[in-house]
């Protein structure tokens, strides 16, 4: 059990940190969990919204919670170098009320790493962050790494009163609570009889004999329960397994995702080949289609291109969010910090622009409003905002929380955020210390709409750097900055790096209000 | 009469050299404020900083072997300057230099320069404040002079920074590094007092054994490599001065110039415009009372008034002269007035 922080003072302004990993549904409407990692601490945000009459999402309250034990977290170490699809998101599956939000659980290995498998996270509230560990059995000491048998899906079966968990080189682990005590049973995948057989305790783990499994869904129709395995995609049925797409028959299909109207059932792909990940998006949408198909990548006009964003780096998924005939993928380029999400509708993935290099954009992110700062998305998720209203939730490395009521047109940025007196009566930079390239937000805030200019001086009072001059931003009852625009990056007016040291930044407004933010640099190289 | 009309003159030339010096066609490549050597930008002590912190071509000025280490040559005994600075957001500084004589000929100096800033609030991705750390910033001078005859002396002095950011506590999983020192970098310098009004001085700043004489070095700001290594870049200086000394109305009046040409660039003699930023300082002091003195100034676009008292003080047949001196400081670019500026100096006959 974990001790509440409390709520916040300031509604919508606070979260457990800015660097969110996962948000995931809370069960109740207008509700949402996101999971934040800073350094060594790791807890969840409850964060609760409202929906005004012009769909704007507004912040009622929000409450943190750190987990108990500080040397476990739900962000293992390896989610950013990591090549391989599957250890490269965190899933969060809401398991209903008897489980809440469900979230891998790691601790740390020989070398203080967060890359040892410990079981799994039950968020019930915010009195109840349960750590379930689970351990491991002695044959798994036999594989190359522990993450092998990372926790990497989660399915609830409400009506058998099981949830399935997907364990990667350990099979399948099923928790009954069915019974008066809850039992654990570990099965891997005879792929030759195909069918799942008890681990026991001897066993020899032979991966080509017995297929990873790295995610695992119930069909929301159907009740079925799938398998993305390392030799295909299967469904378990009273006889045994059965493959369910000849498309993706042998493939490694390394995540599922199901929902939406009409079903869509979303399959990833993805192998490493020498040093390239080779991975592919694949579907079956609508009742009509037979199989899984290769998702259409389409121009701004609506016609199908040959090439694909898979063509131009290498993606796996994080996450997908449904909302009605849409399905939000989001992805993240391997070995760099690119990552967006695709909106798929019913023809493929329609590009949104074509740039001026006659690239076709069909990345949502930074550059379509989701997030006000370039910040990675780690995680996405579909949740209930009202009756008749389903929000989309994104989660960022430093950016805190993006949440839209309007299927992602429009989006409401929830950080962590210091409290600021009006008309520049305190100035924050965020973070204050720096390398070049990195943003120092300039924090500050406005009673009424001004032109602000923002300056960076040295510490003998040389102006080095004009960030903006007589800029309009508007009164704001939390922080009147734009995001966009007001930061610095530890360069003068002629993008140079400035030396390490103390750095004096002045905004001033029309109105006569001047104050002062303080920014270090750590330097950078001389060019 | 004619000892005003020779102020004037000067007075005229001083300021037509900063327009040209501060009204530059031409654009640059850098930012002087970019580069590392704020410390010795901002100058040292209260007497030279309230007449436009100028000092380079005065032998009373102190510590020499920042202003100019050729000074030294012209101490006849033990020199010692303590100087603070307060200035306006949280930013503290000081000088303190002592002096003296070695031999008939030579001089010698030792001189420490601080900067810091007490009150930085190092405030994390969060927007949580973790802390107030007290960065500070200092470079220490080793001055030695030669003088060659009674109106000439050389000199030069070794110098080296040593700064601390005290902000590696605050930064969890990184092994940071929060002090750097430089390498010696080293300091040329001549001085001539051609007569009883006119005196000049060359001083070259920060020549150094690197590649292209360049004081440039690697920082380090992780002990484990997990934050890219920096560089540090102190430009070139060539600082010229002038002073002249004259009487109105029977009153001592002086005047005081120095063009300054920083380098701005890792090569050894730039000859492209736009790799030189040109300031200059001016300053005007006026014994008014005897013992009292008043002082102008005007460093870049900096403005400053100053004021300084002599006395002396007994103990027993030996007198000590000591000044106090007070300067009031406007930045201009960024408009802040720093009205805390005080000043000790003596000597020990």
């Amino acid at each position: 059990m974990a001790g509440a922080l409390g709520s916040s003072a300031f509604a919508g302004e606070t979260l457990f940190s800015n660097y969110v990993f996962a948000v995931g549904p809370a069960g109740q409407n207008g509700t949402l969990w996101a999971f934040s990692r800073d350094n060594s601490y790791s807890g969840v945000t409850l964060l609760k919204f409202n929906v005004a009459d012009k769909g704007t999402v507004l912040t009622e309250s929000t409450a943190q919670a750190q987990v108990e034990t500080d040397t476990l977290t739900a962000v293992q170490d390896g989610i950013f170098e990591d090549d391989l699809a599957e250890r490269r998101r965190i899933p969060a599956v809401y398991a209903g009320s008897k489980f809440g939000l469900l979230l891998p659980m790691f601790a740390m290995d020989k070398n203080d790493r967060y890359l040892r498998p410990a079981g799994y996270y039950s968020v019930r509230d915010l009195n109840n962050v349960l750590e379930n560990p689970v351990d491991a059995p002695s044959m798994a000491d036999d594989l190359d790494k522990p993450m092998q048998y990372a926790m990497s899906g989660f399915a609830y079966d409400s009506t058998a009163k099981r949830l399935w968990i997907a364990r990667g080189a350990l099979g399948l682990m099923v928790h009954d609570i069915s019974g008066k005590k809850s039992a654990d049973t570990t099965f891997v995948f005879n792929l030759k009889a195909k069918k799942l057989e008890r681990l026991k305790d001897n066993a020899d783990l032979d991966l080509e004999k017995y297929p990873e499994i790295f995610d695992v869904r119930l069909h929301p129709e159907t009740g079925d329960l799938w398998l993305a395995t390392a030799k295909g995609l299967w469904v378990m049925s009273s006889g045994g397994l059965k493959q369910v797409s000849d498309a993706l028959k042998d493939s490694r299909v390394t995540g599922l995702w199901m929902g939406g109207k009409p079903l869509q059932i979303i399959a990833e792909t993805a192998y490493k080949k020498k040093e390239d990940v080779i991975g592919g998006l694949w579907r079956i949408y609508g009742e009509k289609a037979k199989d899984f198909a290769k998702v259409n990548f389409l121009d701004t006009a609506g016609k199908v291109q040959k090439k694909d964003i898979y063509d131009e780096a290498d993606y796996t998924v994080s996450d997908v969010a449904f909302i009605g005939k849409t399905a939000f993928v989001l992805v993240r380029a391997v070995g760099g910090l690119i990552s967006g999400y695709l909106k798929l509708d019913s023809l493929g993935v329609k590009a949104w622009e074509k740039d001026e290099d006659e690239k076709l954009q069909w990345l949502y992110g930074y550059e379509t409003g989701a997030t006000d700062r370039k910040a990675t998305i780690m995680s996405m998720c579909a949740f209930p905002l009202s009756n008749n209203r389903t929000g989309l939730a994104i989660a960022t490395y430093g950016n805190g929380v993006s949440v839209s009521a309007d299927s992602g047109a429009t989006w409401n940025v929830v950080l962590n955020r210091a409290k600021l007196s009006n008309n520049l009566g305190s100035i924050r930079m965020v973070p204050s210390v720096i390398t070049p390239g990195d943003e120092a937000l300039v924090s500050y805030k406005l009673g009424k709409e001004s032109k602000i200019t923002i300056e960076v001086f040295s510490y003998d009072m040389r102006k080095v750097r004009t960030i903006v001059k007589d800029a309009v931003r508007n009164a704001d009852a939390s922080r009147s900055s734009n995001p966009k625009e007001d930061f610095w990056d530890g360069r003068d007016d002629h993008g140079k790096d400035c030396t390490m040291g103390v750095y004096y930044i002045r905004v001033k407004d029309n109105h006569g209000h001047i104050g002062w933010g303080k920014a270090m640099t750590l330097g950078g190289s001389f060019r | 009469m004619i000892n005003l009309k020779n102020l004037v003159v000067t007075a005229l030339a001083v300021c037509s050299f900063v327009d040209f010096s501060m009204a530059g066609p031409f654009t640059k490549k850098s930012e002087l404020g970019g580069f590392d050597g704020f410390v010795e930008r901002m100058g040292a002590g209260v007497r030279e900083l309230g007449r436009g912190n100028t000092g380079s071509a005065d032998t009373a000025s102190m510590p020499g072997a920042f202003w100019n280490p050729a000074l030294l040559g012209f101490r006849e005994n033990l020199g010692y300057t303590l100087n603070i600075e307060k200035r306006d957001l949280d930013r503290l500084g000081g000088a303190f230099g002592i002096e003296g004589k070695i031999g008939k000929r030579m001089g010698v100096g030792f001189a420490m320069l601080y900067r810091g800033d007490r009150d930085f609030k190092v405030i994390d991705d969060d927007d949580e404040t973790m802390g107030t750390a007290k960065p500070f910033f200092s470079m220490f001078y080793l001055g030695f002079a030669y003088r060659a005859t009674r109106q000439d002396a050389f000199g030069l002095s070794l110098s080296m920074s040593y700064d601390n950011l005290d902000v590696a506590q605050y930064f969890e999983g990184i092994d940071m590094e929060d002090s750097f020192r430089s390498p010696v970098t080293i300091n040329l310098a001549w001085f001539r007092q051609w007569n009883a009004k006119w005196s000049s001085s060359v001083v070259i700043r920060n020549l150094s054994f690197s590649k292209n004489l360049s004081a440039k070095w690697t920082k380090n700001p992780s002990k484990d490599n997990s934050l890219a290594s920096t560089e540090g870049v102190r430009p070139k200086v060539l600082q010229i001065g002038l002073g002249y000394r004259s009487k109105i109305m029977g009153k001592p009046v002086y005047a005081w110039m120095e063009a300054l040409d920083y380098q701005v660039a890792d090569t050894l003699l730039a000859f492209d415009p736009q790799l030189h930023v040109w300031t200059g300082r001016v300053g005007f002091e006026c014994e008014i009372v005897p013992n009292a003195t008043l002082r102008v100034g005007m460093d870049d676009l900096n403005w400053m008034l100053g004021a300084g008292y002599k006395f002396e003080i007994r103990v027993g047949r030996r007198k000590f002269p000591i000044e106090v001196n007070y300067a009031f400081l406007y930045e201009t670019s960024a408009g802040l007035w720093s009205p805390f500026s005080l000043g000790l100096r003596g000597y020990i006959p």
